[in-house]
């Protein structure tokens, strides 16, 4: 049974890093962290859940206006929340993400109600891979998780506005002064991170079969640690990280008791940066 | 007097439509019912509410008891132990009320239990099922059944019905899931099970990949789960996804809800299952119910509404039998042995609550059907 644990694990960490991305990029262009990323992944999840189950839109479909709608939202926290507030310190966006978060949250409750909403399930076969019984659903999971890795770097490595974002990461003054539209490049961070967390809210919420209001809470949670094990500003870091904590936690309900996979993983953490305050790739200087 | 004038003339007036009129020459009998009939627990109490007016207006249709028509004297706790202690007061200190029905939660009608126990006056609640609630006054009685009982029973389903000898527990980790899990755990291994292994979960978990992994290694021929609808349709999809049907799933009549079928879909087809009170049932005394249900709110009663028909069709029937006196109500009740209600036959323990008849439940092709092998 532990090669399916480590398969539960690697899926669930893989979603786990998409959203902890979303931290890394926002706290590496802005230096701001923001609490209300569970609930654009919440968001998003629930777009794609009702894509899925009330329009009978195909899963993909979903997975796209899940990304798009946490795109708009991640866009519109950044204009509401960050943008008038960027002289103010880090204090008043904090909080203002605090209160967007619950807004949200009640908001989500008010209007689709507390419980459970089901998500249509797809690929419910399985395959064999080298004798191991292996659900299609999380290959493909791990297949889409893996793809937007790769675009993210190819965005950030290779295009104009990638450029502009590791220039800003640098040096917010000096990269304005070389005639990066610093503004343009927060708004545009913020909707990556945004759409990043959209998608993983929608894969998560066909993975369960499940999207509800308080869903963001411990996945935002997760997020931000896997994000600050990995080493704060580090995209590989925080795909470690998020993986890690994701077969820690399954392996601990192999060996121990579903009830201490939490406790577990964030023990590994703990120690991991009481050894390494930087975290697993983290270095000194701030860059995406 | 007006508002009570209101009711009667109505009363009257449809008896003078469907039958030959009768004329209450004498007193009504007054019975109290304390029930949630606003806040949280709202959709129970007006369950309850319903049920009862049906089984009212059908007993005084019927010519009352011997003469004496039936009225009910609601009290709305909210299922708040504060508001059923209040209410408790107030119905103990009336001296035209003979007995009391409620309340809901065990919480609420232990908290209202000493003073009925002080006053002398019958509390039969129909849905507290906390094991501890009746032995605690001789003037409390619970007709909704144990997990004490449910326990047993369903390890005799799993281990007689369907022959099924290794078995797993994945149960819910709060105080029910876990007298759930340790009364069918005792009753199992009792009969000859093994049990290989136990899982438990917190109320807010969505991620059950990694323990029902853990438990198919162990092999089982059984999974029984205590859980609630919405669990349990996760835990149902997630098992389908993971590609384990080797497995036969049970779990107890808390999962007996239109909504595991809505959330589970196909993946909850063959989950094993009980219920004390089932619509499709042939009885005719719970087809009597449900049509006239039906026919009245344009919807099927559920549990809920079972019980509280029960609860007030015994009372009436025991009035019936030695009158008004609130001592002779609780001596003749506590002999009840055989009444037939729609959710099962009523027969008290010498602690004053019942082992109830469950039904044998399983879902095929989306639906709840008795299993009759």
């Amino acid at each position: 049974m532990l090669v399916p644990q480590l398969i539960n694990g690697l899926t669930q960490g893989s979603l786990y890093a998409l959203i902890a991305i979303g931290f890394v990029i926002i706290f590496g262009t802005m230096n701001l962290v923001t609490f209300a990323h569970g609930e654009v992944y919440m968001a998003g999840a629930f777009v794609g859940a009702f894509a899925m189950s009330l329009w009978h839109l195909p899963w993909f479909v979903a997975l796209v206006m899940g990304m798009a709608a946490a795109w708009v939202l991640g866009f519109l926290i950044e204009k509401v929340a960050f943008r008038p507030l960027r002289t103010a310190g880090h204090m008043p966006p904090l909080l203002i993400t605090i209160g967007l978060s619950i807004i949200l949250k009640d908001l989500a409750v008010v209007l689709f109600g507390a419980e459970n909403r089901p998500v249509p399930s797809i690929y419910e076969q399985t395959v064999r891979l080298a004798g191991v019984q292996v659900s299609v659903l999380q290959l493909v999971i791990l297949g889409l998780a893996g793809t937007l890795f790769l675009v993210l770097r190819l965005v950030i490595q290779g295009t104009k506005i990638g450029r502009a974002m590791r220039a800003t990461a640098q040096d917010h003054e000096a990269a304005s002064a070389m005639g990066v539209n610093v503004n343009r490049v927060f708004s545009i961070a913020f909707a990556l991170a945004s759409c990043l967390g959209g998608a993983a809210g929608v894969m998560i919420g066909i993975y369960y079969n499940a999207v509800y209001p308080t869903m963001g809470g411990t996945a935002g949670l997760k997020g931000f640690a896997a994000c600050i094990f990995g080493g704060l500003t580090s995209i590989p870091g925080a795909i470690l990280g998020g993986i890690i904590i994701g077969v820690v936690e399954n392996l601990t309900v192999q060996f121990l008791a579903s009830g201490y996979r939490d406790v577990v993983a964030f023990l590994v953490m703990v120690i991991v940066l009481v050894l390494r305050p930087q975290g697993l790739l983290g270095r000194k200087l701030k860059t995406v | 007097m007006k508002t009570k004038m209101v009711p009667m003339l109505l009363t009257l007036f449809t008896l003078l439509l469907v039958a030959a009129p009768v004329a209450w020459s004498a007193e009504p009998i007054h019975i109290a019912v304390s029930a949630p009939l606003t806040g949280n627990f709202a959709e129970y109490g007006q369950n309850w509410q319903k049920a009862i007016s049906m089984a009212v207006e059908w007993i005084n249709a019927a010519g009352g008891i011997k003469g004496r028509p039936l009225e009910i004297v609601y009290g709305d706790s909210k299922s708040d132990p504060k508001d059923s202690a209040a209410l408790a007061q107030k119905f103990t200190s009336d001296n035209r009320i003979v007995a009391e029905i409620g309340d809901f939660s065990s919480t609420a009608s232990m908290a209202a239990q000493p003073i009925y126990d002080r006053a002398g006056m019958v509390q039969l609640s129909p849905t507290t099922s906390h094991p501890k609630w009746a032995p605690g006054s001789p003037w409390s009685f619970g007709i909704v059944g144990t997990q004490a009982g449910e326990g047993p029973f369903m390890a005799r389903y799993a281990i007689e019905r369907l022959g099924k000898k290794r078995i797993a527990v994945l149960h819910i980790n709060n105080d029910w899931g876990i007298a759930s899990k340790e009364y069918f755990v005792n009753a199992a291994t009792e009969m000859g099970a093994q049990v290989l292994g136990v899982e438990s979960y917190f109320e807010t978990e969505k991620d059950f990949t990694g323990v029902l992994t853990k438990l198919r290694g162990l092999k089982p021929e059984l999974i029984y789960v205590p859980s609630f609808y919405n669990e349990m349709a996760l835990i149902s999809k997630q098992r389908e996804k993971l590609g384990w049907t080797d497995v036969v799933v049970m779990g107890p009549g808390s999962l007996y809800s239109p909504k595991l079928l809505e959330l589970g879909g196909n993946s909850v087809n063959g989950l094993y299952t009980s219920a004390v009170f089932f619509p499709n049932d042939p009885r005719p005394e719970v087809q009597k119910f449900v049509k006239g249900f039906e026919a009245k709110y344009k919807a099927t009663p559920n549990m809920f509404a079972g019980v509280a028909y029960d609860a007030i069709n015994l009372m009436a029937e025991t009035i019936r039998k030695v009158g008004t006196d609130r001592k002779a109500i609780r001596d003749e009740l506590v002999k009840t042995k055989n009444f037939p209600g729609v959710t099962g036959k009523i027969a008290f323990t010498e602690r004053r609550d019942v082992v109830k008849d469950y039904r044998h439940l399983v879902v095929k092709d989306g639906q709840f059907t008795l299993f009759d092998k």
